[in-house]
């Protein structure tokens, strides 16, 4: 059975990719048959923390839907205005426009327009691709267009995709790195995974994140752990955090500068500084996290 | 009144922190500040200022709601459903599924029974407290609630409004990372952009992302922040040569312990440590902007 694990957190820059990325590696020097997968689709940013792309073996357009007016068709009298919902219609100088950046492309206006001058056309939002990284991994990244919507439903497909690959290969863990914040995205990126690891900073803005994250996860029955990043800028907070059963504080990390350093490089830093003390608390944390997966 | 837009494709680049202390710094110069938190998912702002929040405005968006004993489950909803949140099991029910359903009300129209009829649900909540310079507008979004652009437009739509009846000098959005439609709406609203970047690998990455998404409007005034300048084992040459070649005017904030200090504290760093290096740097900052904006 195909097991997968999302790391998400209800604030950004809290150290997602740095525990994806490190996770996945270790997975793999363990001889686990992984693929990780970018649902942060606005900022994809794990391939170049798994080491930037080596070899890309499958893409696919991402499409989704809009609405085309024909004009020698349209009489202009409005309806489709009054009925949607997402105002992305428009009266100006007696016609429909459509704004593209506000349109779903569910079609409600095409039902009422008695003259059918409405039809649906589909526009590219995105794409995704299957890319080994450098350090060997399979990484299935989901990339949308600058502005565009429907990111939910890209990450949606980003998954299916994901789990045919995975069920193809015979691979048996999924490390699903998650967008920050709590909206569309990031319900399509947790819903329904084994294991949700929220990543925690020892602020308040971030326990405040993760919180409202528990709330949803709870909402959608999800497993929880927790890790605190850079605990040591705020031991007495980190205590705090430690002390919320909810969110199943699984282990801590330092705060570590050669983590930056690491990145620049584009190599794990478990591979880097195996030795640090940073290494050491990752893989106890990630033995844990083998072990509620199995269980 | 001028709109700012402090963004930053990534998360954690100092969005939040640079809109608070930006926000502060015009207030003590005497401008009337508006900061408004698009952040939905995770609004924050207010937490650097210590103040309480008022509840202002519910949002709340189109939901259906089944008419049970008019429905003959004919099934016609289920045939425009786009996203299947009508389920019918043949002959016994018809299922809504209110964690799918987008509200677009292609059922209502095409029910032929008038079974289907409008509702609402709550997807987010508009909050303030105006009592002091700045003022503060935060956008909320219900956690289960997916309606992020939405509760992101009223926020702004609402927080200009204020900002026009009131007489604001300056309006400044605190704008949510990533590089999508709500974000790229809220852009289009400002006469300035200000971008929050890191001297990471991932830092660029998504600033570039970020680059190409203001590229999209013409003529936009955009500056650019490169936060935690001095961290070590950054990245500061590929950063300057990219911001270089797109011609963007750039000023940096150094790396600062005091600035995360005040962070950790819940407070402004230019509040409490107005000598500091970064505080120092957000002053001069402003002044430039305060310069552009003329």
């Amino acid at each position: 059975m195909i097991q997968e694990i999302v790391i998400a957190s209800g604030k950004g820059g809290t150290g997602k990719t740095f525990i994806s990325s490190n996770l996945s590696y270790f997975l793999l020097k363990n001889g686990f048959n992984i693929l990780s997968v970018d649902a942060d689709v606005e900022a994809p940013d794990l391939l170049l923390a798994l080491g930037g792309v080596k070899k890309k073996i499958f893409h696919e357009d991402f499409y989704g839907n809009i609405v085309d007016i024909d004009y020698s068709k349209c009489i202009g009298c409005g309806l489709c205005e009054d009925v949607c919902r997402f105002n992305a219609i428009s009266i100006k100088n007696g016609l429909p426009r459509i704004d593209y950046n506000s349109c779903e492309g569910f079609g409600a206006c095409m039902l009422v327009c008695p003259v059918k001058a409405m039809s649906m056309k589909k526009i590219r939002r995105g794409n995704i691709f299957i890319a080994i990284s450098n350090e060997n991994i399979p990484i299935v990244t989901g990339d949308l267009d600058v502005g565009e919507r429907n990111s939910g439903l890209l990450v949606y497909r980003l998954r299916n995709i994901a789990r045919k690959y995975a069920l193809e290969k015979g691979l048996n863990i999924v490390v699903i790195d998650a967008a920050p914040g709590i909206g569309c995205p990031v319900v399509s990126s947790i819903v329904g995974a084994n294991l949700l690891i929220i990543v925690i900073e020892p602020t308040s803005q971030s326990l405040k994140g993760a919180k409202r994250l528990l709330n949803l996860s709870k909402k959608l029955g999800l497993n929880i752990v927790s890790i605190i990043n850079k605990y040591d800028l705020n031991q007495t907070f980190s205590k705090k955090i430690e002390k919320n059963d909810e969110l199943n504080v699984i282990g801590k990390i330092g705060y570590d500068e050669n983590v930056v350093k690491a990145y620049s490089l584009m190599i794990p830093f478990l591979k880097l500084y195996p030795e640090d003390s940073v290494s050491k608390n990752l893989i106890k944390i990630f033995y844990k996290i083998l072990s509620e997966v199995k269980s | 009144m001028k709109i700012i837009a402090v963004g930053g494709g990534k998360g954690g680049t100092g969005k939040t922190v640079f809109a608070a202390n930006l926000s502060l710094s015009f207030a003590e110069k005497g401008y009337k500040v508006l900061l408004v938190d698009l952040d939905v998912d995770n609004p924050c702002t207010y937490t650097l200022f210590k103040r309480d929040l008022k509840r202002v405005k519910t949002i709340s968006f189109f939901k259906p709601k089944l008419l049970e004993d008019k429905c003959t489950l004919c099934g016609e909803c289920i045939k425009y459903c786009p996203v299947h949140a009508l389920v019918l099991i043949p002959g016994k029910k018809l299922l809504f599924i209110k964690t799918l359903c987008e509200g677009c009300g292609n059922c209502t129209i095409v029910c032929p029974e008038k079974a289907i009829v409008e509702d609402n649900m709550v997807i987010g909540y508009i909050l303030e407290n105006r009592d002091s310079n700045p003022s503060i507008i935060v956008g909320e979004l219900i956690p289960g609630e997916r309606k992020t652009d939405e509760v992101m437009r009223d926020t702004l739509k609402y927080g200009i409004n204020i900002g026009l009846k009131d007489k604001y000098d300056l309006i400044i959005l605190d704008i949510p990372p990533g590089t999508g439609e709500g974000i790229y709406n809220a852009f289009k609203e400002a006469d300035m952009i200000i971008s929050i970047t890191e001297p990471t690998k991932l830092g660029l990455n998504d600033f570039k992302k970020l680059c190409k998404l203001i590229g999209k409007m013409s003529n936009k005034k955009h500056i650019t922040i490169i936060n935690k300048y001095g961290l070590k084992g950054g990245i500061y040459r590929e950063l300057i040569q990219f911001i270089k070649k797109l011609k963007i005017d750039f000023y940096t904030i150094p790396y600062d312990e005091k600035m995360m200090e005040a962070y950790i504290l819940g407070q402004p760093v230019i509040k409490i440590y107005p000598n500091t290096p970064s505080s120092q740097a957000i002053k001069k900052i402003t002044k430039k902007i305060e310069f552009i904006l003329k």
